[in-house]
């Protein structure tokens, strides 16, 4: 009675496996223990070998195929003896190729088939899948090349096929190969087109982004591609906050107020002008524009995790001692880590500051769905013309305002850094300042 | 029109020719002086066999620490000379042959570049598609009062000196100064090396000069340095030394060793707008100056000043000719001092790594670990070194002082040019009784 000969289990999570070669052809006869086929799985070859002496009677894959484990492989018995029902169909155990044509059977080579096995099949039809041998190769070596024919079924490619490629190939220097273990990439294109790849042909392994910093990106190109945004650059005088910094740093105010600088009066002036020109406080969210009545101011804040931007709420009407007080706390939290979510979001308006860093302009980047944010920059001389009509020198800080023009047209815009700029000229008119 | 057109026949210019060659380009060389260069005719060689006649006779001196009696050694410059340029000659004529093996057609003529692709040669003008500089280099003449007495003489001229004077001063401390003044004193003269830097051989590795400064201390040569030369009056030779201090040494005969300058005059440099400096021909590491079609390699180039550098330069242009993707690896050039003991290096020096913020491992191990340098070197010292780079292994540089350490050492620049780690050479098979050994030994001692 013939006998089939399934490709066996080798290993709890092999799932097929390639059938390298053939040893025995279709009607040898075959002993006992001896070997009929190589199988490669990505770990090793190993030998298949009849559990019986007989003839080999059929054959039910070629040599490069990828063979589902359980499947029957071939058949043994006494030349004569039926075999077709051994042949594995369609949703057969696991589903094997379907080979149609007799001439599997024959002793003859059976001719290229254009239809692969399943794994080849699953994969891009322009890339020819890899035996689990042949992936392995490639996985220890680093080794992938571009435009390899494969020798086995659907141009799948086998170990033979990349050593043979691999051997004509530049490879890596013992230390490239070191480099490459631990993570290192292969640049483009390699500055010699045979021999080593060197450790100067490398990149280190590209730093992962901490989730913060992907968030701020992600964040920035929305900005960027959701709004129509544009900046205006304008300077005011910053003599009235020169001076009311000067007095403070001198101690001439009570002690009950805190150490207000320059950017915290600069942001309660863009709180009175919003008080002003409320259609800059808005968000605009799927095409419509909700007014807040209430103004959330964002400062933005550099910690040592990235940019984190904490809201001031409920900044209407708020005294400058108490915004700054504010501001302060807020900005000691934003940079030790400790600030809370809620202090985080829900800003209706954002000032940025990079004035410390010498900035005499720059274009910040809204934050939506608010339409507008504030750049405060650095403090410069700027010539005038004086009462007399001569020309004097006077303290300008510089002040960028970008907007969202789906919202906010020019003219608004403008009308707004005029009243912040007007605010900033008469900072010391705008609260109780102790003299 | 030419495939190639080179210009200079020493060691970067023949051997970049005869490679074109041998790739099938057609190829001409243009030579005004010596075929060989500086190298076959005025360096290298003629120093060596200089050098070898002045070993075998301190080494008849010292013949009886090996139990042989020579007595009535004498030195015979004429002959030294003779062999010199026997020696030369023989060498000529291979490089002659492996031009002619080559197809190379020489022409024996001065050459200007006329523009890119265009070079006179002689009384001809040729096209050509690219055209390599190797024109070389020649002693520098440094500004001192007086470096044009007849007492002064640069390297070249030390060549055909008849007789060995009773005293020389040689200024500069560098490989050329060190190998001169190594010879002379061999062969019998009183020797003073004048060095401005702290240090003689001051590119070595300062553990390797540092022991070949005492090596020549030892010997009988007097060094100074840190001592700045401020006039030259017939044989007298006015310094000032690290402390200010001026004194006077005297000499019959003063060896300028100061270093080389590129030769670029006179090739239609300026004119064609090519990027020199003070150092020679800018190009890039590939060989390529700053116009199209114009190539150069060698000394000219200002960038390693050694034939086999120059070789290698030569055969990466002439490889990016051809189209086939080509660099030089510096790092990975050995270099030789040929002084008494030898000084062998390849790659960084331990300063080097320090400035570059490198972490490092290092292993220094003498010279007598191997049986065979104890067997060769009586009463001689010397010393291996060994720099590694702490987390892969790789070898970032390997310093040896010790005969005959320049015949070994390009097992250590194969390692580096090929990228291995520590890990990987302990593999390889030194055989035994060598003086290699030690270096054997050296890299173990990192492993």
């Amino acid at each position: 009675m013939a006998i089939p000969i399934e490709m066996p289990k080798l290993g709890n999570t092999v799932e097929e496996c390639l059938l390298a070669k053939w040893r025995k052809q279709v009607g040898e006869p075959v002993s006992e223990g001896e070997i009929i086929a190589e199988i490669e799985t990505d770990k090793a070859v190993f030998e298949l070998k009849a559990p019986a002496s007989g003839t080999l009677l059929a054959t039910f894959f070629q040599s490069g195929d990828a063979v589902p484990v359980f499947a029957n492989v071939c058949v043994l018995g006494h030349p004569g003896e039926p075999f077709e029902l051994f042949r594995p169909q369609a949703g057969d155990p696991p589903p094997g190729p379907a080979p149609s044509s007799d001439s599997r059977t024959t002793a003859e080579p059976p001719p290229p088939q254009a239809a692969a096995a399943p794994a080849a099949a699953a994969a891009s039809p322009d890339r020819p899948s890899l035996s689990p041998r042949a992936r392995r190769f490639a996985r220890e070596r680093h080794f992938y090349p571009e435009a390899i024919t494969g020798s086995g079924a659907g141009g799948r490619i086998l170990e033979s096929d990349l050593l043979e490629r691999y051997h004509r190939s530049p490879r890596p220097s013992p230390l490239a190969k070191a480099l490459l273990d631990d993570g290192f990439q292969i640049r483009e294109e390699p500055s010699e087109a045979a021999g080593l790849i060197r450790s100067s042909d490398l990149r280190p392994p590209a730093a992962k982004i901490s989730t913060m910093r992907e968030r701020i990106a992600r964040r920035m190109r929305e900005s960027l591609s959701s709004t129509a945004q544009y900046t205006m650059n304008a300077s005011a005088s910053a003599v009235g906050l020169l001076a009311l910094r000067s007095r403070i740093k001198a101690g001439h105010l009570a002690q009950s107020w805190p150490d207000i600088n320059i950017n915290e009066m600069v942001l309660f002036c863009a709180v009175r002008a919003l008080e002003q020109v409320p259609e800059l406080n808005v968000e605009f969210l799927d095409g419509r524009i909700y007014r807040t009545e209430e103004i959330h101011i964002g400062f933005a804040c550099d910690t040592p995790r990235g940019l984190v931007v904490p809201v001031v709420r409920n900044c209407r009407r708020l005294e400058i001692a108490e915004l700054a007080r504010k501001i302060k706390t807020l900005a000691r939290q934003a940079s030790e880590g400790s600030i809370a979510r809620e202090d985080l979001g829900g800003g209706t308006f954002t000032v940025t500051n990079l004035g410390v860093f010498g900035i005499e302009s720059f274009t910040p980047i809204l934050n939506p769905p608010q339409v507008a944010i504030l750049g405060v920059n650095a403090i410069g001389l700027k010539p005038v013309r004086g009462k007399d009509g001569g020309v004097e020198f006077v303290e300008h800080i510089g002040l960028s305002l970008t907007c969202d023009h789906q919202v906010i047209d020019g003219a608004p815009g403008a009308r707004f850094l005029k009243t912040v700029r007007e605010k900033i000229e008469a900072i010391e008119s705008l609260a109780p300042f102790p003299r | 029109m030419y495939d190639l057109i080179v210009i200079g026949a020493g060691p970067g210019g023949y051997e970049a020719a005869a490679h074109a060659g041998r790739l099938g380009m057609k190829t001409l060389l243009a030579e005004k002086e010596f075929i060989g260069g500086t190298c076959l005719n005025v360096g290298c060689i003629p120093t060596k066999t200089f050098l070898k006649s002045a070993r075998l006779f301190s080494e008849c001196r010292s013949a009886a620490a090996y139990g042989v009696e020579i007595a009535g050694a004498k030195w015979n410059q004429a002959a030294v000379v003779q062999r010199k340029n026997k020696v030369v000659s023989t060498l000529t004529r291979g490089v002659e042959a492996l031009l002619k093996k080559n197809r190379v057609e020489v022409v024996r003529a001065a050459a200007r570049l006329q523009s890119a692709g265009l070079v006179q040669v002689g009384d001809r003008r040729l096209e050509a598609r690219n055209i390599l500089i190797a024109t070389g280099a020649r002693p520098a003449v440094p500004p001192i009062p007086g470096i044009d007495s007849p007492s002064v003489l640069d390297s070249t001229a030390v060549l055909n000196l008849t007789e060995v004077p009773a005293r020389v001063a040689v200024i500069g401390g560098g490989y050329i100064g060190l190998e001169l003044a190594g010879f002379f004193f061999a062969a019998g003269a009183a020797v003073t090396v004048l060095e401005m830097l702290p240090r003689i051989a001051s590119g070595s590795d300062a553990d390797i000069s540092s022991r070949l400064q005492q090596a020549f201390k030892k010997s009988g040569v007097t060094l100074k340095t840190s001592c700045k030369v401020t006039r030259i009056e017939g044989n007298r030779i006015s310094c000032l030394d690290d402390q200010g201090a001026a004194f006077e040494t005297e000499a019959e005969c003063i060896v300028n060793a100061t270093g080389r300058v590129p030769v670029v005059q006179d090739l239609g440099l300026e004119e064609l707008g090519i990027d020199l400096d003070r150092k020679g021909i800018k190009v890039d590491e590939r060989g390529r100056t700053s116009l199209p079609g114009v190539w150069a390699c060698g000394d000219v180039t200002g960038r390693r000043q050694l034939a086999h550098a120059a070789t290698r330069e030569g055969l990466v242009a002439v490889n990016e000719m051809a189209g086939r993707r080509d660099r030089i690896r510096y790092e990975a050039i050995p270099s030789v001092i040929y002084t008494h003991p030898e000084v062998a290096c390849v790659g960084w020096t331990e300063e080097e790594l320090k400035a570059q913020g490198k972490e490092y491992k290092k292993a220094l191990v003498p010279m007598a670990v191997a049986g065979r340098f104890l067997v060769e070197n009586e009463g001689g010292s010397g010393v291996v070194k060994v720099l590694a780079g702490a987390r892969y292994g790789e070898i970032l540089g390997v310093h040896m002082l010790g005969d005959l350490s320049s015949e070994f050492i390009v097992a250590a620049a194969q390692m580096m040019e090929m990228e291995m780690r520590i890990a990987d050479v302990e593999k390889v098979v030194f055989p035994h009784p060598t003086v290699s050994e030690a270096l054997k030994l050296a890299l173990l001692e990192i492993a």
